[in-house]
């Protein structure tokens, strides 16, 4: 690959390079260099002649700019970051899967699983009593003025 | 000015999308206990989704069953110790001074109501099981639910 360093002609070199091109001593890539000097805006006005010359103006007049619209750019914006984050929804869902792990081992077989979610329910308390009592618990909100009672009973 | 206000429209699209998918147990310490113990030997780990707890109206369902492991034992109990604070203790059993049993009903967090249950069982085995429950229901109606269906 060639990489072309480009630099910025000085007003010396451009005249230089000018007086060169009308004794039609310049090379292309030095008529290629003053092209890139001369189709520079805000030039001073003694270059005028020679801008006419290189058909500044007339390429001026022929390209046509284009520029995204600024609204148009938000909607992009937008697009993408819809996209983003439905696929990190989609991405997240996916992720809430079945699956229990036995020693290390991933298991996907569903009746295994369930066999094992039950298996931890149960863990949880052999007595039927002893869960629904913790059931009254949640809901009673009496419970601290009760156990403070046995202590009102003590002469 | 005018930029702030797109950039900040855009930031509530985004957040719209991303934060209902933050998942609810996130925010506790228990989450470190299914992270650092789930896959080692000696270790049953479940994790069902609402699909496969139709029966339960569960939304999600997560277990971990440990056995003879008393550092992992006492990891859970350091665990629960943070996720008390601003839960409602339902049960809390204490047996030589250490906690064998906790439920706990953690406070609601956007439609899921949730549940920690916790038991530690010396005989046959030391056996330490953690359960986390989120359900769209009332967690009392999670309670008898799974009394049902035991």
């Amino acid at each position: 690959m060639r990489l072309k360093f480009r630099y910025k002609l000085t007003y010396e070199q451009a005249d230089k390079l000018i007086e060169k091109y009308y004794e039609g001593c310049t090379t292309v890539e030095e008529e290629k260099r003053l092209h890139g000097f001369l189709s520079q805006v805000n030039l001073p006005a003694k270059y005028k002649s020679e801008q006419t010359i290189f058909g500044y103006f007339n390429e001026r007049k022929n390209i046509k700019s284009f520029q995204i619209p600024g609204y148009l750019r938000w909607t992009a914006v937008i697009a993408i970051l819809f996209i983003g984050a439905f696929s990190f929804q989609v991405f997240t869902s996916n992720n809430k899967q079945n699956y229990a792990y036995i020693n290390g081992e991933k298991i996907s077989d569903i009746k295994v699983i369930k066999t094992h979610a039950l298996a931890s329910l149960s863990d949880l308390t052999n007595s039927k009593n002893e869960m629904e009592e913790s059931i009254k618990n949640l809901n009673n909100n009496n419970i601290i003025e009760q156990q403070l009672e046995v202590f009102s009973e003590i002469k | 000015m005018n930029s702030i206000k797109k950039y900040l429209a855009l930031m509530l699209v985004i957040g719209n999308f991303i934060i209902p998918n933050l998942q609810a147990q996130d925010d506790l310490e228990i989450k470190k206990v299914f992270d650092q113990y789930g896959e080692k030997k000696g270790v049953i780990m479940v994790e069902l989704s609402s699909e496969m707890l139709e029966d339960y109206d569960f939304t999600l369902f997560k277990s971990i069953t440990i056995k003879n492991n008393p550092p992992a034992a006492d990891f859970i109990r350091k665990c629960l110790s943070k996720d008390e604070i601003g839960a409602k203790k339902v049960k809390h059993v204490v047996s030589n001074g250490i906690p064998t049993t906790i439920y706990l009903q953690l406070p609601r967090k956007g439609d899921a109501f949730r549940l920690i249950l916790f038991n530690e069982s010396l005989k046959p085995e030391l056996k330490n099981t953690l359960i986390y429950i989120e359900s769209k229901n009332d967690s009392e109606e999670a309670l008898k639910l799974i009394i049902k269906k035991k």
